[in-house]
């Protein structure tokens, strides 16, 4: 199970595969967190839409972990140490109580660095992955154009515009994890698995959320004074918040002992 | 309208906003409609609960998904009672938050198990699916309406429950034993569902004379128990002893009222168990929590004046 | 200005979109719609709403329904399961088929 042997032995598609699905699948349980609690019934219909696209996503990329690597679902998700989960640390983090904020700019923050990464997908060399991205990017648009529609209304001023720069202020130094390289990022790069490295979605990612958020009167901090956090997801090292939500939501499946989780799919899946 | 000609012209669909109608009819509309709306809500908690649960990744998709319609319910009958001019979505809103509102005794008693999974999304969405079909006669056209919608959806959801039913009865002899017995507790809950008796019922006679109310609790009731005391038995569910169940002179089957405990049932139905205050207080905390966001989008929409923003 | 106008045919029905009528207020429109939209067609009751406060998104801008496989809403996926045992789970199964091959997704 990956993990199980030291991290070199993974393959660099493993690696990328194992890192995308990860952001996606923690992101979406923090997403469903705001069912029922959501502001407004219609925000919550909505943020359910984008958590279950994301669950989707994560299935995709772990259903390609598992055909071509070998893997079974009860190996990656629900049997797998906690530690050998490759997300950033950013989207395990606990959202505070009511701080919708906390939601449309750590969403916002994500969807922009996903949409370069994917971009830098689309042409990998490796044809499952490329395969794949253009439906995933068909639902990814509709996130980002969500978080900025609440970011445009909600930096107004006043209560909601300081809300927003106290949750980029504490979430900035978590979103420069989602570039953080790890031991893989040569031979990602040498086999054509990504076409860019992770440095340039970084730049890129700078550019695009600073100017946005600095056209709303946030403040972004600099990253040369943000200081990297003790958890960065990318090489095993994890928060206690992540603890806590891996043991919450990997309780049931192992009181029931099922032979193995249940698949619901269509003709088309 | 006076009260005589609603009477008379009750039925399916037949009054709607354009239609002046004298307010006992439109309170006791308001009254159900905003009942069944909390319920959507409340029913939300418990399967956002299952959520997190979820032992596979398409289990959990699916919890996810339920609870999406749940709330997608939720808005549709906030606005069907809306169409009534009595109460606004807001103050629905707030007198469930403040323990005034209503909702479905099943949604007062918090869960903590997967094994509950299929008691509300099996045995509990099966009776609503059973009630909201009948609904689709209401004479209130906006719930009416409403009915397509959730009878459209629901589908997935009762199929959803008995799945999570089949997989924890045909797995380990623990897990048949632990579900028969969360089973035996949830048992008198589903029954009191239908609400009371039709003796006990206080505003059930006029609900059916004016046609929001096609069928009475009782009918309700007991078809359910001919659909779904099969389906339990099926997968190795042994029906509880108590409350009786007997089988009437045509086949059918139906429960002694006297051997259900009403006076759980009536408690709740005042908001005052203690899962009531549980459920009610949480929810008041997490509507307060993000009530700067409502504030900031009111501002927004009034700040815009002229060009309705789409805000939420 | 421009109204667009939505005819109920009967009681029960859903108002649906059938046309518009050029008029310079909310009150001339309705006048206007009831004959140009209401003389022949069986009609119940018709709404007016002007041009400008509709707004639309459509497939070339949103995915509806998503782009990803959404199996696990539908209730026949659920195949290993019967609904016949319930009329109204039956009745929703085959509304969710048909919405599903309308939608090409079968």
């Amino acid at each position: 199970m990956p993990g199980d042997s030291p991290d070199s032995d993974l393959s660099p598609e493993e690696a990328q595969l194992l890192r995308l699905a990860d952001d996606e699948f923690v992101l979406a349980e923090r997403y469903t967190e705001w069912q029922i609690y959501a502001p407004t019934v219609e925000s919550d219909l909505a943020l359910a839409n984008i958590a279950q696209d994301e669950f989707g996503h994560a299935r995709l990329w772990y259903d390609l972990i598992q055909e071509e690597f070998g893997y079974e679902e009860s190996e990656l998700v629900w049997e797998r140490a906690p530690d050998d989960f490759r997300h950033s640390t950013l989207v395990e983090l606990e959202t505070p109580e009511g701080d919708w904020a906390d939601t449309v700019v750590r969403g916002y923050l994500y969807d922009v660095a996903e949409r370069l990464r994917l971009d830098a997908l689309a042409d990998s060399s490796y044809e499952p992955i490329a395969d794949r991205v253009p439906k995933v990017q068909g639902e990814e648009s509709y996130h980002r154009e969500h978080a900025q529609s609440w970011l445009d209304r909600l930096t107004g001023s006043g209560e909601s515009h300081d809300r927003v720069q106290a949750a980029v202020n504490r979430l900035f130094p978590y979103a420069l994890t989602l570039f953080s390289d790890t031991e893989h990022e040569a031979e990602i790069l040498d086999a054509g698995v990504r076409t860019r490295p992770l440095s340039d979605l970084r730049s890129d990612w700078l550019d695009e959320v600073v100017s946005y958020l600095e056209s709303l009167d946030i403040a972004v901090p600099h990253p040369a004074d943000t200081e990297r956090p003790d958890a960065v997801g990318r090489d095993g090292t994890h928060t206690a918040d992540w603890d806590a939500l891996h043991e919450e939501f990997t309780a049931t499946y192992h009181e029931l002992g099922f032979d193995e989780p249940a698949t619901l799919r269509g003709e088309n899946a | 309208m006076d009260i005589e000609t609603v009477k008379q012209r009750a039925g399916p669909r037949e009054f709607s906003p354009a239609d002046d109608l004298p307010r006992e009819y439109r309170e006791a509309a308001t009254r159900m409609i905003q009942f069944h709306a909390n319920s959507e809500v409340m029913g939300g908690y418990l399967d956002k609960a299952f959520t997190r649960m979820a032992p596979s990744i398409d289990r959990k998709l699916a919890c996810t998904a339920k609870c999406q319609d749940e709330i997608g319910h939720a808005q549709l009958l906030y606005r069907a009672a809306e169409t009534l001019g009595v109460k606004s979505r807001e103050q629905m809103l707030t007198e469930l938050e403040e323990g005034d509102g209503k909702f479905l005794n099943c949604f007062h008693y918090p869960v903590d198990s997967w094994y509950e999974a299929p008691m509300i999304d099996f045995f509990v969405d099966g009776g609503a699916m059973r009630r909201q079909a009948t609904l689709k006669n209401t004479s209130w056209e906006p719930y009416a309406h409403a009915m397509d919608k959730v009878c459209f959806e629901e589908g997935f959801h009762v199929k959803h429950g008995e799945d999570i039913l089949r997989e924890l009865m045909r797995s380990s002899k623990a897990n048949q034993e632990r579900t028969q017995e969360v089973f035996d507790e949830w048992w008198p809950r589903i029954l009191q569902f239908f609400g009371p008796t039709n003796d006990e019922s206080r505003h059930d006679d006029f609900a059916q004379q004016v046609g929001l109310k096609t069928v009475s609790n009782d009918e309700l009731r007991n078809s359910f128990l001919n659909m779904y005391v099969p389906k339990a038995e099926k997968y190795g569910l042994e029906i509880p002893e108590y409350p009786r169940i007997f089988e009437r002179d045509d086949g059918t089957m139906a429960v002694r009222e006297d051997d259900l405990d009403w006076d759980e049932f009536w408690t709740i139905a005042k908001n005052d168990y203690e899962g009531s205050h549980e459920q009610i207080g949480s929810r008041r905390r997490r509507h307060e929590a993000v009530a700067w966001v409502r504030d900031s989008m009111d501002e927004w929409e009034t700040g815009a004046a002229g060009s309705p923003q789409a805000a939420d | 200005m421009i109204w667009e106008v939505f005819r109920q045919e009967k009681t029960g029905d859903r108002h649906t979109h059938c046309g518009n009528v050029h008029a310079p207020d909310r009150e001339m429109a309705l006048m206007f719609a009831q004959i140009q939209h209401g003389r022949r067609m069986q009609t119940h009751s018709l709404w007016v709403a002007p041009k400008d406060e509709i707004a639309e998104v459509d497939a070339d801008e949103a995915e509806f329904g998503g782009t990803t496989d959404k199996a696990y809403r539908w209730a026949m996926t659920y195949n290993n399961i019967d609904a016949s045992f319930a009329e109204e789970v039956a009745e929703s199964e085959a509304e969710q088929e048909e919405a599903a091959q309308k939608r090409g997704d079968v």
